[in-house]
């Protein structure tokens, strides 16, 4: 188990690495394609509820602020797994 | 990010209401059938840290697109159809409500193609594969989940729209894409089911390689 957890340190070490890749990429999706030939239109910006809006976090570099919010994420994911696990038992 | 997270604003009411109550009412059944899971429990939360972090790493491709793991088939093989819905539920939770990746609208349809197809996907090749060819059933279950969820994507969104000829265009362009880009998730799965099944084999004879009633 604890195994577990170094792959996940070590893929959020890495993480920033990639958002710089896929960033030079200039990258579309699939699905933003097909949305955009029906005219369907992305309105998470207005109607935006969170400071932490797509793994920035506000007054951080988008290299730091990612690997931070990847941190924050994992540790929520695992509050919230064993808040689960107490449930269910 | 993206991937098969649908934003915000793509979904009519009716196709995200209708998708809600799907994946409700799979979530409220899966859960019953958690307490029933005891031993295996403890595995949702490293393996739910494990599918956020790696769902962090966008691998850039040629002609501009990218992708990440979605490790549904994974969840599914490791911990079975009812007990592998839960490490994506809480990974599309945590992603929508705090970084707004995928929309709050769209959270039924997100998880009904990721929590509950691609895991349902993913058990079922893996149990239906013969037993010399387990490595075979993880790759075929990550490549098969990832194509049919990016077809109920495709199908969700199509008939948001109100062009007459919205599914036409989404799931040849969803399926299609999909099925190329569910090549890679399912070389992962299988490495990954292939390290586990060597190291700690008991992981992998207790989740999706038992009969589950």
């Amino acid at each position: 188990m604890r195994k577990a957890y170094v792959a996940v340190a070590l893929m959020l070490a890495v993480s920033p690495l990639f958002l710089v890749l896929s960033d030079t990429v200039g990258y579309r999706e699939p699905l933003d394609l097909a949305a955009e030939a029906l005219g369907l239109k992305d309105i998470s910006e207005e109607v935006n509820w969170t400071p932490f809006f797509d793994y920035t976090v506000p007054g951080l570099p988008p290299a730091l602020g990612y690997a931070v919010t990847g941190a924050v994420g994992v540790a929520l994911v695992t509050l919230l797994g064993r808040a689960l696990q107490r449930m269910a038992k | 990010m993206g991937g098969l997270h649908i934003p915000d604003g793509f979904l009519d009411p009716l196709t995200a209401g209708v998708t809600y109550l799907i994946s409700a009412a799979y979530a409220v059944y899966a859960f019953r059938k958690l307490r029933a899971e005891k031993a295996r429990l403890e595995l949702v939360t490293p393996l739910a840290a494990g599918i956020f972090a790696a769902q962090m790493l966008n691998w850039p491709l040629p002609g501009g697109t990218s992708l990440h793991f979605v490790g549904g088939a994974l969840s599914g093989i490791l911990l079975g159809p009812w007990l592998g819905f839960f490490p994506l539920f809480l990974v599309l939770l945590v992603q929508c409500l705090l970084f707004h990746d995928g929309g709050i609208t769209a959270f039924g349809a997100n998880l009904l193609n990721m929590a509950v197809i691609d895991v349902l996907a993913g058990y079922a090749a893996y149990r239906l594969a013969p037993k010399r060819c387990k490595a075979f059933g993880a790759f075929l279950g990550g490549w098969l989940g990832i194509t049919l969820a990016g077809l109920a994507c495709g199908v969700e969104i199509g008939v948001s729209s109100r062009l007459p000829y919205g599914l036409a265009v989404t799931v040849p362009v969803m399926a299609g894409w999909h099925a190329a880009l569910g090549v890679i998730e399912g070389v992962i799965t299988a490495a990954v089911v292939s390290y586990i099944s060597r190291r700690a084999p008991h992981l992998i004879e207790e989740g999706g390689g038992r009969e589950v009633a």
